[in-house]
């Protein structure tokens, strides 16, 4: 028996690579997670460091460094995206830090093109940083002081509406750049550093209020990569729960591949985008650093299947692959995933480089824009493409089959292998 | 482990072998689209054609009403086919935008007007608009909010009803066209110079990921959104309420997906069938057109009652269609958030 299952090894073309075995893979997997998030959290850290220094002493100069950082702190956290589907409790938590599209006009003042209450969202236009005391479903809120607290209890995701977001990257991101009143034409957020000014030189009005508001946000985006980074260190509950069954892992890791390319990168953010010609549905909407967002979105997705993370200080974490646990499977379906992931990460490497030389993510939005139009489609499809082939990578491991038992993989909308 | 991948690969060769050599499209598939998908693009075709055949007569709001709802009605025959010709060029969003979280759709109809954008003038760079100017979605906006629709022939909002309706024709025939040679990739799965479905299950996942999600569309959004929370029912946001078709529209769906359901089982489905006339049954009795009896919570518990037997339409598909097809769903466009 065993000479002949060399011998069909042999015919089939089986080379003799290191097995890898599901749990090693998961543990990587892990290792990776929790490099990511402690990486967001070390860069978070810094940002605190950049908005005390701007709000002691308001000045181009520390705005613009603590915009800096916030772009830097992007580049683990959009790494760690490809780990939401699928990992409840990254997913369950996930709105708190980086919730997106946002009635920006909840938190601070807003141009008067931008409206009010909608049909959607009564509070759309609330303006916590300029009032004290409000009424929230019929409840009288208390805001004279900005805590932690307010915002995440109280303000965030209010009235059941998803586009008040109070909390998280793109909260802060408003008040550090404000809104991109450019249209699909050049041009981020234009806040002056006067906002955090205090006395006469205060523009917006209420600047303590604003700096207060930036404070919390701050704080909480810390707390909450604390929690986060302690889920995937060892005995943590997300490590746990993904290695606990190593076929159910893998699927959360082909799924959480596949949700992002797809539904939320490919559709969501990109398509819809272009579809609108709204310079709004951009990720990064007033920092124009949507390009980013999108390339390093890519690059986590990457991450997950190769077993490769480059951290944030250049060292590696890196071991056993899903890449290499596909290819004992099937070797054509892994050399096709890995090629899918590589051409995703041209097309949207040839988009950020345009961004960085100048032609901005909102510009190639533009109604008639088809240069931009094409830039953007062509890393949609690539995107697409590659989640075929994740699908193709689920049916060679043959773990897709695990979800018919039960009724429950129907509460999950995600759980799409299911 | 090697033994099962080793065993894995060859059942997988043996198959790719015996359906290359046969050329014969796996059951079910040929079945869904001779009898479903084709037909339903083609009937979407012709009813969007005679919508712009009735705007370029009349474009006034009450003139259009019936071709629109005709047009509507074909659209749920196929609006669930979310893959080839509809995955194009974002047609499923420039047909019909919902949901429309953002309220783009009132925003960029309201736009076009105030600035009597002479978009309209222009077929070709008409197609250019902004998905939430068109469509579905944006015609029900003239024909049926009151300060659009009250409008004349010499109007702006009559040139952009035409314009809308123009261009939905188009993109009805364009799938209409394209739709017979995507069948063809679909019908040759794994065969050598096939390289969208490699497999011949691939072309039977495809089918079936449109079946579930399209279920799971009628539950989770069409449904869902309208319910909200128990504390917190949303009716404002029931589909194309403003022309009464929010409830249509779940049972015109749940038809659609029965037939295809149908065409796609390779045998007879009891639990399906009965699942889906269930769902039917209790959908039809609800009698709220545009959903609004969720703003009570026994009007709200109806509905949920109705998502829960959807839920158990997908249960029975799962096991009757999917298991015997020997695939799950794939990923599907609304898996983001």
């Amino acid at each position: 028996m065993k000479t002949s299952m060399t011998a069909m090894a042999l015919v089939l073309g089986f080379g003799a690579p290191a097995l890898a075995g599901k749990a090693e893979v998961l543990e990587t997997y892990a290792d990776i997670a929790h490099a990511g998030y402690e990486d967001s959290l070390l860069k978070a850290r810094e940002l605190q460091a950049a908005i005390e220094t701007l709000l002691a002493d308001p000045s181009p100069e520390t705005l613009n460094a603590a915009r800096a950082v916030w772009i830097e702190a992007r580049v683990p956290y959009q790494q760690t995206e490809a780990y939401r589907f699928g990992n409840p409790i990254v997913d369950d938590w996930e709105g708190k830090v980086n919730a997106w599209p946002l009635d920006e006009g909840l938190i601070d003042y807003v141009d008067s093109a931008y409206g009010g209450a909608t049909d959607e969202n009564q509070l759309a236009a609330l303006n916590v940083i300029a009032n004290p005391t409000f009424t929230l479903s019929g409840e009288e809120i208390d805001a004279r002081e900005i805590t932690p607290e307010l915002l995440a209890d109280r303000l965030h995701e209010a009235d059941a509406v998803e586009a008040n977001v109070a909390t998280g990257y793109h909260a802060i991101e408003f008040l550090l750049w404000g809104q991109d009143l450019n249209g699909t034409e050049p041009g981020a957020g234009e806040r002056p550093w006067t906002d955090y000014a205090s006395g006469d030189d205060c523009t917006g009005g209420n600047c303590d209020r604003r700096g207060a508001y930036l404070t919390a946000a701050t704080e909480l985006l810390i707390s909450d990569l604390e929690w986060m980074t302690a889920q995937w260190a060892d005995g943590g509950g997300a490590r746990e729960a993904v290695t606990a069954d190593p076929d159910a892992g893998i699927v959360t890791m082909l799924t959480g591949m596949g949700s992002l390319s797809y539904g939320e990168q490919a559709g969501e953010r990109m398509k819809l985008g272009v579809m609108l010609n709204d310079p709004e549905e951009e990720h990064d909407c007033f920092s124009d650093n949507t390009h980013n967002s999108h390339f390093y979105d890519g690059l986590g997705v990457r991450n997950v299947y190769m077993g490769e993370y480059v951290r944030v200080d250049g060292s590696v974490v890196s071991g056993e692959s899903l890449s290499s646990l596909v290819a004992e499977s099937d070797e054509a379906v892994d050399a096709a995933l890995r090629a899918d992931l590589n051409a995703t990460m041209i097309e949207l490497g040839q988009i950020k480089a345009s961004a960085e030389a100048g032609t901005s993510y909102d510009q190639m939005l533009a109604r008639g824009n088809e240069e931009g139009e094409a830039l953007i489609m062509s890393a949609v499809d690539a995107l697409v493409k590659q989640t075929r082939s994740i699908e193709r990578a689920v049916t060679a491991l043959g773990v897709g089959q695990i979800g018919f038992e039960g009724s429950d993989s129907l509460d999950n909308p995600d759980a799409v292998f299911q | 482990m090697m033994r099962t991948s080793l065993a894995m690969r060859s059942l997988t060769i043996t198959l790719a072998l015996a359906c290359g050599l046969s050329g014969m499209a796996r059951a079910g598939v040929d079945e869904a689209l001779s009898r479903h998908v084709l037909p339903g693009f083609g009937a979407f075709a012709e009813s969007s054609a005679a919508l712009a055949a009735s705007a370029k007569e009349d474009c006034r709001a009450e003139a259009l009403k019936p071709a629109y709802h005709a047009a509507y009605d074909a659209w749920m025959g196929v609006s669930h086919l979310h893959l080839g010709p509809l995955e194009q060029g974002g047609r499923a969003l420039a047909i019909a935008f919902w949901p429309d979280t953002r309220g783009m759709v009132g925003r960029t109809v309201a736009g076009l007007v105030a600035d009597a954008d002479p978009v309209v003038d222009s077929a070709e760079d008409f197609a250019d608009v902004s998905v939430a100017g068109r469509g579905l979605m944006a015609l029900e906006r003239l024909l049926y909010e009151p300060h659009l629709a009250g409008y004349g022939k010499g109007d702006y909002q009559c040139r952009l009803a035409r314009a809308i309706s123009v261009d939905l024709a188009r993109m009805a025939r364009e799938m209409d066209e394209e739709w017979p040679d995507f069948a063809g990739l679909l019908r040759s799965a794994g065969a050598p110079g096939n390289d969208v479905f490699l497999k011949p299950e691939e072309a039977s996942q495809a089918l079936y990921t449109a079946l579930m999600s399209g279920l799971e569309f009628n539950r989770d959004q069409r449904l869902g959104r309208v319910m909200g929370s128990f504390e917190r029912p949303r009716p404002n946001r029931a589909e194309a309420r403003r022309s009464e078709r929010s409830l249509r529209n779940v049972v015109l769906s749940l038809e659609a997906l029965r037939d295809m359901a149908r065409a796609l089982a390779d045998g007879p489905m009891e639990d399906s069938e009965a699942a889906f006339a269930q769902a039917l049954e209790r959908a039809e009795a609800l009698d709220d057109p545009v959903l609004a009896g969720v703003a009570t919570p026994q009007g709200r518990l109806k509905v949920e009652v109705l998502a829960q037997e959807i839920r158990r339409i997908e249960e029975a598909v799962a096991q009757e269609i999917g298991v015997a097809l020997g695939v799950t769903a794939g990923f599907n466009s609304q898996d983001g958030d």
